[in-house]
């Protein structure tokens, strides 16, 4: 068993600088978490899933695709160094494996797997939750997990590559904590994903009223902040700028819950009204993705509640619909 | 990977966000999560503030037009041209044949530099900005009334209050976090009264949605104050200790009955009796306002009467309340707190003050300083276009967008002698310059911004500028070098500010090491002062509140045989003001990509107009093609066309007539007819 204090961590984390892009949680100025590298500021471990995706390592909000100067088309540079990207919770976790095998699906998306291919990815888990909470442990999803006891950061490497780059950190014995807690984790009630089963099938029994879903919509002032938060939104528009030397593509993080994201070019939109967008951010995630891939597409991560400023997120809609239409 | 933090460059409500950046380039943005008024969020404009910054049409070095083309320049030929150019106009017209607009998507330092150069370098009066054209007339009717032209309260206090009355804003498209404050308000329970002929979507939540016709605000506010006079719900104790000339308010309203008012607003009386008791009786009450009551030619008279209202219940001076003029660009607030106003220098201190005015001088080193008013941007551009104005100097606006009788204002700027447009793209307007000066955007640069509810916050730099564009102070200072002014070396904006500091009683306690991370509101006198949330709680700016009374007037131009629809003007959610940025922000665009009219249903019916077809609008002033969108979101008889497409611009038809306080135009009613395009 490897046990480390923050400041061990941290030094850690600074000798593979070298080798890997590191990219830990880290406490910005005025106190906002964010996803950044030692020099940005103070690693912040503590205080459950960051507020933006971590996932945005691999599929951030804005990416080159290629720039053609005449016929020369370039691609991107590549990223220097592996990526080594620390602050994965379980339900982080549990989307990338979601949107590894999205993107991974034919036709395979480059773009993607140019900065996910390779990188280590390292979980969080154990008493570092909101408020000294728990969270819960991975069980083995990512490459390296760090396990917050009482003292410290249990080290626990579950890829080879997560073996490799923690080898060198000493031995302590105290298996015993680690034990501990993954008892307390499977221990953890988690009603929510209760509550969201209990929506899943009440949209594919349709049993949801369109009235319902015009209430919502009327909420929402299509920030597209849900869209944009959720570690399981893949969706992208892409844009060309031209100017007289180049043509520069690139991709960014594109909404549902916009009006131009399903409108023809004649007009006609299948998703013409706000209902409809609305009722499509919660169907695609509780039944249609259940359809295509086998898995209700929402791990419960807590970050689209946390950002809608009208208090639309998904477990806010899926209880306000269980307790209105459960029979 | 970099985030700075760095303040919205969009509306007056002051979100702060982080931007991301990766090797010099904008890749995203981030909420503040402990910012105190996005709180995490922020609006779909905020979460793609980045994505126009690095477009290919930004202006990377300065351009004079030779031959009739604009070439590129060195800085150099530039900055001479410009002072050569406004110099010479000076010389042969006098310093008042100049004109200098500011910008309120430019920072508090840049404004007061603009100010102190067309002031102490060029001798002139002559500045504004686009204040002129959204709260002129807040600026004039709260100064009168309660002595302080700004919003009396906080953000935070819509979370407190028991009551919003939103009269004339588009609260959740225009300030969309406020707007959703207000949601979140009314889903607690507080009471929402909605007065806008739009159906907004505010609308759909308020316990009351009052359809009045355009430009008859003041009949239903005056009715509603005879009805709470009438009914005994006034607060007496407030009008007795707190303010003056009730007397004239009570004889001005006697008459209004609710059906006097009925007949003018179109309204019934029974939801102006409504109005008035839901008011007067919740314990705390807030009043908002924005476009709809100031931008008409009786806008002043419509603040007046906003004022009346809150000083009648008692709703002034207190959390919870007030009278909220939400402010529309990120810092207009700011540009008028700068002295970026024809009449005031910074912290509203009239020009025409002997004691101001030496004070300014002696700062500034400068024999005197020029004592009269100076022209109001409305009236320079009337000035330009019968020639009695010379040379202009226009730092980040696009007055053919945005000003009023396109034609009108274009002849203005062609009628130039000399036009001098510093800006981050070629606008519609710079195209028109003579010398265009590139300029740094938000992310490009340091300085502070004022919200909405005048608190103070800093903007930072995220980022290099492209080319050889600047920032607008390092320009405006460059420009005073040239000019021979040796007052106006900085190291960089903090120190700016330190001297608008010493200068401006209002921001004396400002300094860039008390801002982070939530910013002060002004006043704040002093550097141990922790700031003013809430405006006139013992006792009024003035002294005591002044209740105004007002005559209503219909709008200018109504209806008639020949034009008739009425035709109002606003926004959309997706698209800032002249679309400078946001046109170029391709899921904006995307979202709102073509120029579009709101046609009730009916009217369509009688018209034979079809969603989605081309259809031609027309004033006496000009004509444009559009698409309809048919929808009950506007009453029978009223059209509504947004202002951000050049290639349908609403402002080639609105109605070039002002209110004659605050030099405000009449945006919000015109006269227009409406056919299918041939």
């Amino acid at each position: 068993m490897k046990l480390l204090s923050t400041e061990q961590l941290s030094r850690f984390f600074a000798s593979l600088e070298k080798e890997w892009e590191v990219r830990l949680p880290i406490r910005l100025s005025d106190g906002t978490r964010a996803l950044g590298s030692l020099a940005d500021g103070p690693p912040a471990l503590f205080g459950g899933a960051l507020p933006a995706k971590p996932t945005a390592a691999f599929f951030p909000q804005d990416d080159l695709v290629f720039t053609a100067t005449g016929r020369d088309i370039q691609p991107p540079v590549a990223p220097l160094r592996p990526l080594f990207v620390v602050g994965f919770t379980a339900q982080d976790l549990a989307s990338l494996r979601f949107i590894d095998r999205f993107f991974a699906a034919a036709p395979k998306d480059d773009l993607y797997f140019r900065r996910r291919k390779g990188a280590l990815i390292v979980g969080v888990s154990g008493r570092c939750g909101p408020g000294g909470s728990l969270l819960p442990i991975s069980g083995g999803e990512c490459d390296v997990e760090l396990v917050r006891e009482e003292t410290g950061w249990i080290i626990v490497a579950y890829s080879e590559a997560g073996r490799a780059v923690t080898s060198g950190l000493s031995e302590v014995d105290s298996a015993g904590s680690l034990e501990l807690l993954r008892k307390e984790s499977e221990l953890l009630q988690n009603d929510t994903q209760l509550l969201l089963r209990r929506g899943a099938e009440l949209l594919r029994t349709d049993r949801v009223p369109d009235s319902f879903w015009k209430e919502i919509g009327d909420r929402c002032i299509a920030c597209t902040g849900c869209n944009l938060v959720c570690p399981t939104c893949t969706c992208f528009g892409v844009k060309d700028w031209r100017s007289a030397a180049l043509v520069e593509r690139s991709r960014m993080w594109d909404s549902c819950q916009l009006e131009g994201f399903m409108r023809e070019a004649g007009g006609h939109n299948p998703l013409g009204s706000e209902a409809l967008r609305t009722r499509r951010r919660i169907h695609h995630k509780l039944a249609a993705d259940q359809e295509r891939w086998g898995e209700i597409s929402c791990f419960l991560c807590g970050r689209c509640d946390a950002v809608c400023p009208t208090g639309i997120g998904i477990v806010a809609v899926v209880r306000e619909m269980v307790t209105r239409f459960s029979p | 990977m970099k985030r700075t933090l760095t303040v919205c460059p969009y509306c007056g409500t002051g979100c702060m966000f982080y931007l991301v950046s990766d090797q010099g380039r904008l890749v995203g943005v981030e909420p503040s999560t402990t910012h105190p008024v996005s709180r995490g969020g922020l609006c779909v404009k905020g979460w793609n503030a980045h994505a126009f910054v690095h477009h290919p049409d930004r202006l990377t070095t300065p351009l004079i037009q030779r031959n009739g083309e604009l070439q590129s320049a060195t800085w150099d030929e530039a900055l001479a041209t410009v002072v050569t150019g406004l110099r010479d106009i000076r010389n042969r017209y006098g310093a008042d044949a100049l004109m200098f607009a500011s910008s309120a998507k430019a920072t508090n330092e840049e404004n007061y530099l603009l100010m102190k150069l067309a002031r102490a370098v060029f001798g002139t009066n002559n500045i504004d900005h686009c204040a002129r054209l959204c709260h002129s007339s807040t600026v004039v009717g709260l100064a009168e009334t309660l002595g302080s032209g700004a919003m009396t309260n906080t953000i935070d206090c819509i979370d407190q209050t028991d009551l919003i009355f939103v009269i004339g804003s588009n609260t959740t498209e225009q300030h969309p976090l406020i707007g959703t404050r207000m949601l979140n308000a009314a889903r607690r329970g507080a009471k929402l009264i909605v007065a806008d002929n739009r159906r907004i979507r505010l609308a759909r939540h308020a316990d009351l949605h009052l359809r009045h016709r355009n430009g008859s605000d003041v009949a239903l506010l005056n009715a509603m104050m005879q009805v709470i006079i009438v009914e005994g719900l006034a607060d007496r104790t407030f009008i007795e200790t707190r303010t003056e000339n009730y007397a004239a308010l009570a004889a001005s309203v006697a008459d209004w009955t609710p059906e006097r008012a009925a007949a003018v607003t179109g309204l019934t009386t029974v939801e102006i009796v409504t109005a008035a008791r839901l008011f007067a009786a919740a314990r705390s009450a807030m009043l908002v306002y924005a476009m709809g009551i100031t931008q008409h030619s009786h806008g002043v008279d419509n603040v007046r009467c906003c004022a009346n209202l809150a000083l009648l219940t008692g709703n002034v001076g207190r959390p919870g309340a007030g009278v909220n003029p939400l402010r529309g660009q990120n810092n207009v607030q700011g540009g008028c707190d700068m002295g970026a106003l024809p009449e005031y220098y910074s912290g509203y201190q009239k020009v025409s003050n002997p004691a101001v005015r030496e004070k300014f001088a002696h700062s500034w080193v400068v024999a005197e300083l020029p004592a009269n008013p100076g022209l109001p941007l409305t009236h320079a551009m009337d000035a330009a276009a019968s020639g009695r104005l010379h040379g202009m100097f226009i730092m980040g606006e696009n007055p053919i967008l945005s000003d009023p009788d396109q034609a009108h204002a274009r002849r203005a700027l062609e009628s130039l002698d000399f036009l001098v447009v510093q800006d981050i793209f070629l606008t519609e307007t710079a195209r028109l310059a003579h010398v265009v000066l590139p300029a740094a955007c938000y992310a490009e640069k340091d300085g502070t911004f004022t919200n909405t509810e005048r608190r103070v916050q800093r903007g930072r730099k995220a980022i290099e500028p492209p080319g050889e564009a600047r920032a607008d102070w390092q320009i405006l200072c460059a420009l005073a070098e040239v000019a021979g002014y040796g007052e106006m070396r900085y190291a960089g904006p903090e120190e700016i500010m330190a001297e608008i500091a010493g200068l401006t009683p209002s921001y004396g306690g400002i300094a860039y090491d008390r801002l982070d991370y939530q910013g002060l509101h002004w006043p704040c006198p002093d550097h141990g002062h922790p700031g003013t949330p809430v405006l006139h709680l013992d006792h009024f700016t003035r002294g005591l509140g002044h209740f105004s009374p007002v005559i209503y007037r219909p709008p200018a131009e109504l209806p008639d045989a020949e034009y008739p629809f009425v035709l109002t003007t606003g926004r959309t959610s997706f698209h800032w003001h002249t679309g400078t940025m946001t046109r170029r922000t391709h899921l904006l665009d995307r979202e709102e990509r073509t120029p579009f009219v709101e046609v009730n249903p009916d009217d369509a019916v009688r018209f034979g107009l079809r969603e989605h077809e081309t259809v031609q609008v027309t004033s006496r002033r000009g004509s444009i093609q559009l698409t309809a969108r048919i929808s009950d979101i506007v009453v029978p008889g009223v059209l509504f066309i947004p202002f951000h497409f050049a290639e349908g611009a609403a402002n080639a038809l609105t109605n070039n007539v002002l209110d004659p306080e605050s030099a405000i135009p009449e945006f919000k009613v015109c006269a227009v007819s409406i056919r299918r395009a041939s």
